[in-house]
């Protein structure tokens, strides 16, 4: 597989925290994520899945061992440097969302442009397009608190995509959902996966996992296996191109007032 | 990150806590407003007097004797005796360099009326025509010596319910409870002071010839008769080059020859100065008072910028879990530095605006209250907005850093 494939690569990567004694997060693990592939990430709490995905988001430096974002390896890189590749290169979805709660749906969307001195026309331009894109077309003036758990999670996975990322990172994008909304998320990620993107995704729940075309099985910081999936679970990609047309926003609006009633 | 966007950014957390934004400023609002307000007194009271002290009054020296300690710091006739006699008058006139001797008196009144309207009037100046030779008359002109005449200023003339106009009678009624008609013979321009001794602003006031209303006497040391007796004497210098040498001609007749220098107490000692040196005099109290207000205001900027850094401190730890959200999103240090510091130098910026709005109102109401015209010392409004934004800066600085450097996995994970 040539490099320019290859979206993120880790090569023997060690994590340890220093608390008494070593607690080895990750220990040594290897790992390439080709571009377009649909990735996720299983284990048991504690095998170090957020710290597998944080280190590739940049948002933490491995111990030892390199990571490697869209060709540049993150270990020598500055701060500044890796702020741009947190903003340009990866978009992070969250179990909890973490939206700004000040902001509108449209400004939570726009929030890494912001950071890239992109002008207010286009930034709210692109992240209407973006809102649209999720089925949220209509909710672009909503907070956060006015809008139900799937809505927000929708919102995040707007803002991740924003920047046009290189790859998509998701720590359990439907731990905080019901199993309805949680399944209209993860068609949402079939359907960015058919467009194209990269996905790399934590999760507990083995049905959830299998959306991807290969698991990563950690263990005690390890990869204890990797699972090719024949695709034979996923729904094909025809069929989910159809349903994002007319199943979109009107249908979701519906669905997610209901069960922001229920979370609440 | 563009400036634009922090504004924005920042404006928004402001608003999110509008009652914690607003006790914040307060340090900066009051430190502001007290010195706006004393700017705003310091001018109008400058320019009150230099209007009042016109162009030709820097030749008319204000003299009176006063006690020795105070050196003329208690203002323009501060404990003034009656020491000078007819006698001295005569004197100075012959002194070399003087123009005119003006006598400058009080008469104890209780009340004047007019057209059947009674006004409590504690007193009535008396003093000579020449006291009005720079003065403009809306009507009429100066009294005649020896006459029962008044001039009014219009603060006076429109006390009446009746207004009183030349040739109308005005009745005093003298301290005694004896009752003079007196007749109307002008009405002065404006009511500004026309001289230091009146003091500032429009108070209501009536000016009578010495000669028959002022009956104020003692026994002349010299002449060994009785005589009239001044305790305020106007000295108009007949060339404003030579000012200073008839003051000291004139100093030197009071303290070595005068009627005054043996009537005068022990431990008194003459004044003699132009309307130019009380200003100056007048100039160093208000400087001093600015001073000692703008070290209050300088306190309580110190604990404004305080109040700033707590209540940004407070802001950066409530929005750790925002810092961190916007660090995952591709903000850089810079980036969350410089929304802390706008957001800080905003809430200085509406202190400063607040303070100075108020302090605006402060310096009217005062300047009303004492009865001045209102000048605004203009060029201290941006002053004070920069003050603002400095203490804003400076007190956002340290919480700012600690956002900056806030550590986006730990800020993700903070409660
Ligand atoms: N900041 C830290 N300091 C010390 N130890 C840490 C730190 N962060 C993670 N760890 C440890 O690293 C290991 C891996 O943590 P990680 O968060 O990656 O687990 P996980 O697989 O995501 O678990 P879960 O499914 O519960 O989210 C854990 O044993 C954890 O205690
Ligand atoms: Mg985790």
């Amino acid at each position: 597989m040539q490099d320019s494939d290859v979206a993120v690569s880790l090569t023997d990567v060690r994590k340890t925290y220093q608390l008494g004694e070593p607690v080895h997060a990750l220990d040594g693990v290897s790992l390439e994520i080709p571009r377009g592939s649909y990735t996720a990430v299983m284990g048991p709490s504690g095998s170090g899945k957020s710290t597998l995905l944080n280190l590739v988001g940049c948002l933490d430096t491995p111990t030892e061992g390199t990571v490697t974002v869209d060709g540049r390896e993150t270990s020598d890189l500055r701060e500044t440097e890796l702020a741009r590749i947190r903003g340009e290169e990866v978009g992070f979805v969250f179990q909890t969302f973490n939206l700004m709660p000040r902001l509108t749906a449209r400004e939570n969307v726009a929030l890494p442009l912001v950071f890239q001195d992109v002008s207010k026309d286009e930034r709210h331009e692109r992240a209407e397009a973006m809102l649209e894109r999720v089925g949220l077309g209509d909710r672009v003036d909503h907070r956060p608190n006015e809008l139900s758990g799937g809505q927000r999670q929708r919102v995040a996975v707007a803002r991740a995509l924003i920047a046009d990322p290189a790859i998509l990172l998701a720590d359990e994008p439907t731990g905080n959902l019901d199993t309805d909304t949680g399944a209209k998320i993860m068609a949402l990620f079939e359907e960015l996966y058919d467009e194209g993107n990269t996905i790399l995704m934590v999760t507990h729940e083995r049905h959830v996992a299998e959306h991807a075309e290969r698991i990563v099985h950690l263990l005690d910081g390890e990869v204890e296996a990797v699972e090719e999936l024949s695709g034979a679970g996923r729904p094909t990609g025809a069929e989910v191109g159809d349903g994002s047309g007319a199943g979109g926003p009107g249908d979701d609006g519906r669905g997610d007032a209901e069960e922001g009633g229920e979370r609440a | 990150m563009k400036l634009g966007a922090a504004f924005g950014m920042a404006w928004r957390a402001i608003k999110g806590h509008k009652l914690r934004s607003t006790l914040t400023t307060l340090g900066i609002v009051i430190g502001i407003a007290a010195v706006i307000t004393f700017v705003t007194l310091g001018a109008s009271l400058s320019a009150a007097i230099v209007g009042d002290v016109g162009a030709g009054e820097a030749q008319t020296m204000n003299v009176w004797a006063g006690p020795e300690d105070t050196q003329g710091g208690g203002g323009p006739g501060f404990g003034a005796q009656p020491v000078f006699t007819e006698h001295d008058l005569d004197r100075l006139r012959n002194v070399e360099g003087v123009e005119s001797v003006i006598p400058y008196g009080q008469v104890a009144t209780t009340a004047v009326g007019h057209d059947g309207d009674r006004v409590a009037t504690s007193g009535v100046v008396a003093t000579t025509p020449a006291y009005f030779d720079d003065a403009e008359f809306r009507e009429g002109g100066s009294f005649e010596p020896g006459t029962r005449q008044v001039v009014l200023n219009p603060a006076a003339a429109e006390q009446f319910e009746q207004n009183a106009t030349v040739g109308s009678t005005v009745t005093i009624t003298l301290a005694n409870g004896s009752t003079v008609d007196a007749e109307v013979a002008g009405v002065l321009d404006s009511s500004e002071g026309q001289s230091a001794f009146e003091g500032f602003g429009g108070s209501p006031r009536i000016y009578v010839s010495t000669d028959p209303f002022y009956s104020t006497q003692v026994e002349s040391p010299s002449q060994s008769e009785t005589q009239r007796v001044y305790s305020l004497l106007l000295v108009r210098a007949s060339d404003p080059e030579t000012v200073e040498a008839t003051q000291d001609r004139v100093r030197g007749y009071l303290e070595d020859e005068s009627d005054a220098a043996d009537l005068a107490p022990e431990d008194y000692q003459f004044e003699v100065q132009t309307s130019e040196e009380l200003l100056e005099q007048l100039q160093d109290v208000l400087d001093r008072l600015t001073a000692f207000v703008t070290g209050i205001a300088v306190l309580s900027l110190i604990v404004g910028a305080i109040g700033i850094a707590n209540i940004m401190l407070v802001s950066v730890t409530e929005r750790t879990r925002e810092i961190g959200i916007m660090k995952a999103v591709g903000a850089k240090k810079r980036d969350v530095l410089t929304l802390f510091l706008v957001e800080a130098s905003v809430i200085g910026i509406i202190g400063a605006v607040i303070g100075t709005l108020l302090g605006i109102v402060g310096g009217w109401a005062v300047t009303t209250l004492l009865d001045f015209p209102l000048t605004f010392p203009v060029e201290w409004f941006p002053i004070a907005v920069v003050v603002g934004v400095a203490v804003g800066v400076l007190s956002g600085l340290y919480p700012a850093w600690s956002g900056a450097r806030t550590d986006p996995i730990e800020a993700l994970r903070y409660e």
